[in-house]
């Protein structure tokens, strides 16, 4: 009976996805909205499947009322959290990056007389996200580009994902969102693989790093974007507080923190100026 | 000739009117002796706006529980009169701005999609808050652009000349209709409330959206601001798509003042709950709209 409940396809009531989606936001401030029932529910019922439950109520139960409920945690942020990355992830965010951010940013420092640009991917993984950094910053640069002094630190804690961004080599499949025309100005084809050019490839540092090592981040200042995203699940609310405002002291006055689409920092920090940009929010240090 | 807008616009005798079972429902409304009886007489002069009203009351927006409401008098026992006139005006108001002629580019759509999704999340901040505002500020949010139907009906060209350069110049719309028809849609909207017999809360929203403290009705502006601000946030704009910071606007100073908990309001899970509001806002404007209103519409 068990074994039969198991292989079938779980469906989740409505109230239970209001449970679960209200617990997984306080514990990690990851926010599973109407439309991503289905999403939720598939990646649960793994969960599901894994303790051997008959349906989402004596998940939700083991979450809140079990002994080993903080473990399960861990394995649920794991299955919540999608590993994949790929250029161009959550369109809205570089839209504002690129239109409002990088703008605004410019603009401040021209009117400083500075020419310097530092820009963080802090858990960069296999370097798609610093690339899409660094395509943009070109496009916004555009001809002046040359007379800036351009830096994007990518940091990460897998060796074996900073050797890949290294190699700066992808799939067609990572490459799904980026606009034809990008496609052809920022990427040379070999084979059925991308590589990224060399001229923005330059632009970036990779640089191992981990993130709870504060002393190490300490160190790290004088940015004016921080992009952090789908990172702070990894954290407890302790580790996150700490490491938010070690963030806030990154950047410079003027800087903006982005962390993941969904992601929220309601409770952790209050030190930011929350800026809604169309589809996408921001966190401003003045 | 573009500052003469406004009084060009006083001047057009086709200008759009409501339904006279509307201006009776909303005058029944302020008188304190109004009855169950009389509005649903009233209503019944109508009877496609009585029918209309009625899937309304059935709809997802405004059904509680299981039971089918199958008769006004019902309607107005389950929901309360003020719901029913709130439902009775977004109707005639919908059936009196709906789409008359069909122009190669239009904002109409965004348009209804922007005013649908401010009354919807002005409802979901109003319960956040607890302000009992009684369903006004989903008519508020419905109706607080009114005056960019008319500017786009009646001066087209300049009013989207004024749209796209709100959006490719990143500034606000009432900026660049006054530089493009010398008047904005805040002061076309409010000569429509006033001539509509409006009721002074929704007037008031009309004309001052963009600057809450001045309103009379401060809060319901206010809110109705702040709602405006949260549904081009969640890409459901009319107009520009500029950025903000909530906690910086005139709206958000008011309700703190009003003494409204707004600081304890967690921002970014209002705004992830409103990227999925598209879907009702979608429903809605398919209850209200019927096929046959766009076919008419031709004639």
């Amino acid at each position: 009976m068990d074994e039969s409940l198991s292989s079938s396809c779980h469906k989740m009531t409505d109230e239970t996805f209001i449970l679960l989606r209200d617990f997984i936001y306080e514990q990690s401030g990851i926010y599973f909205g109407d439309n991503k029932k289905g999403q939720l529910e598939a990646r649960l019922g793994l969960r599901l499947r894994a303790n051997n439950l008959a349906d989402y109520d004596k998940y939700y139960y083991l979450l809140k009322y079990d002994p080993n409920a903080a473990r399960e945690l861990r394995s649920l942020f794991d299955s919540v959290t999608t590993n994949e990355t790929s250029f161009f992830r959550s369109p809205p965010q570089i839209q504002a990056f690129q239109d409002k951010v990088m703008p605004e940013v410019i603009s401040r420092k021209e009117k400083q007389s500075e020419k310097q640009i530092r820009l963080w991917s802090a858990g960069c993984s296999t370097g798609e996200e610093p690339y899409t950094m660094g395509i943009v910053l070109r496009q916004v640069l555009n001809d002046k580009g040359t007379s800036w002094d351009v830096k994007i630190v990518a940091s990460d804690i897998s060796e074996k994902a900073l050797r890949s961004a290294k190699a700066a080599v992808y799939s067609d499949y990572s490459l799904r969102s980026v606009p034809p025309e990008i496609k052809r100005e920022f990427f040379l084809s070999e084979g059925n693989a991308y590589r990224i050019i060399e001229e923005v490839r330059n632009l970036v540092d990779l640089q191992y790093l981990n993130l709870n090592d504060t002393r190490r981040i300490q160190i790290m200042k004088g940015f004016d974007v921080i992009f952090c995203r789908n990172v702070l699940i990894y954290f407890d609310d302790e580790a996150k507080k700490r490491f938010v405002s070690q963030l806030y002291d990154c950047l410079n006055h003027g800087g903006y923190l982005f962390i993941g689409h969904s992601e929220s920092l309601h409770n952790i920090s209050r030190a930011f100026k929350l800026v809604h940009f169309p589809g996408a929010l921001g966190y401003k240090k003045e | 000739m573009k500052d003469h807008v406004l009084d060009r616009i006083r001047n057009i005798d086709d200008l759009p009117t409501l339904p006279s079972v509307a201006l009776e429902v909303l005058s029944l409304a302020h008188q304190s002796d109004v009855t169950i009886q009389s509005i649903a007489e009233s209503i019944h002069r109508d009877p496609p706006l009585a029918a209309k009203v009625l899937r309304m009351a059935n709809s997802v927006f405004y059904r509680r529980g299981d039971r089918k409401v199958d008769t006004l008098h019902h309607a107005i026992i389950f929901l309360g009169l003020a719901e029913i006139i709130n439902i009775t005006t977004s109707l005639s108001v919908f059936s009196a701005l709906k789409s008359r002629k069909t122009q190669e580019v239009s904002v109409r759509e965004s348009f209804w999609d922007h005013s649908v999704a401010t009354g919807l999340i002005a409802r979901h901040i109003d319960k956040k808050l607890g302000m009992r505002t009684m369903g006004r500020e989903f008519v508020a949010g419905l109706l607080h652009d009114i005056g960019k139907i008319i500017l786009d009906q009646y001066f087209h060209q300049e009013f989207m000349a004024a749209y796209n350069m709100s959006i490719e110049k990143d500034r606000p719309m009432y900026e660049t209709e006054m530089e493009m028809c010398g008047t904005n849609h805040m002061e076309v909207g409010y000569f429509i409330a006033q001539k509509w017999n409006l009721p002074p809360y929704l007037a008031d929203v009309v004309l001052w959206h963009h600057q809450p403290s001045q309103a009379s009705s401060r809060e319901m502006a206010a809110l109705i601001s702040m709602a405006n601000l949260l549904a081009k946030a969640a890409q459901l704009s009319c107009g520009d798509r500029m950025s903000f910071v909530l906690a910086d606007q005139e709206a958000w100073k008011v309700l703190k003042e009003r003494g409204l908990p707004v600081d304890e309001l967690d921002i970014e899970r209002i705004t992830f709950e409103m990227e999925s509001i598209g879907d009702q806002v979608k429903s809605y404007i398919s209850t209200v709209m019927e096929p046959s209103d766009k076919e008419q519409d031709n004639g």
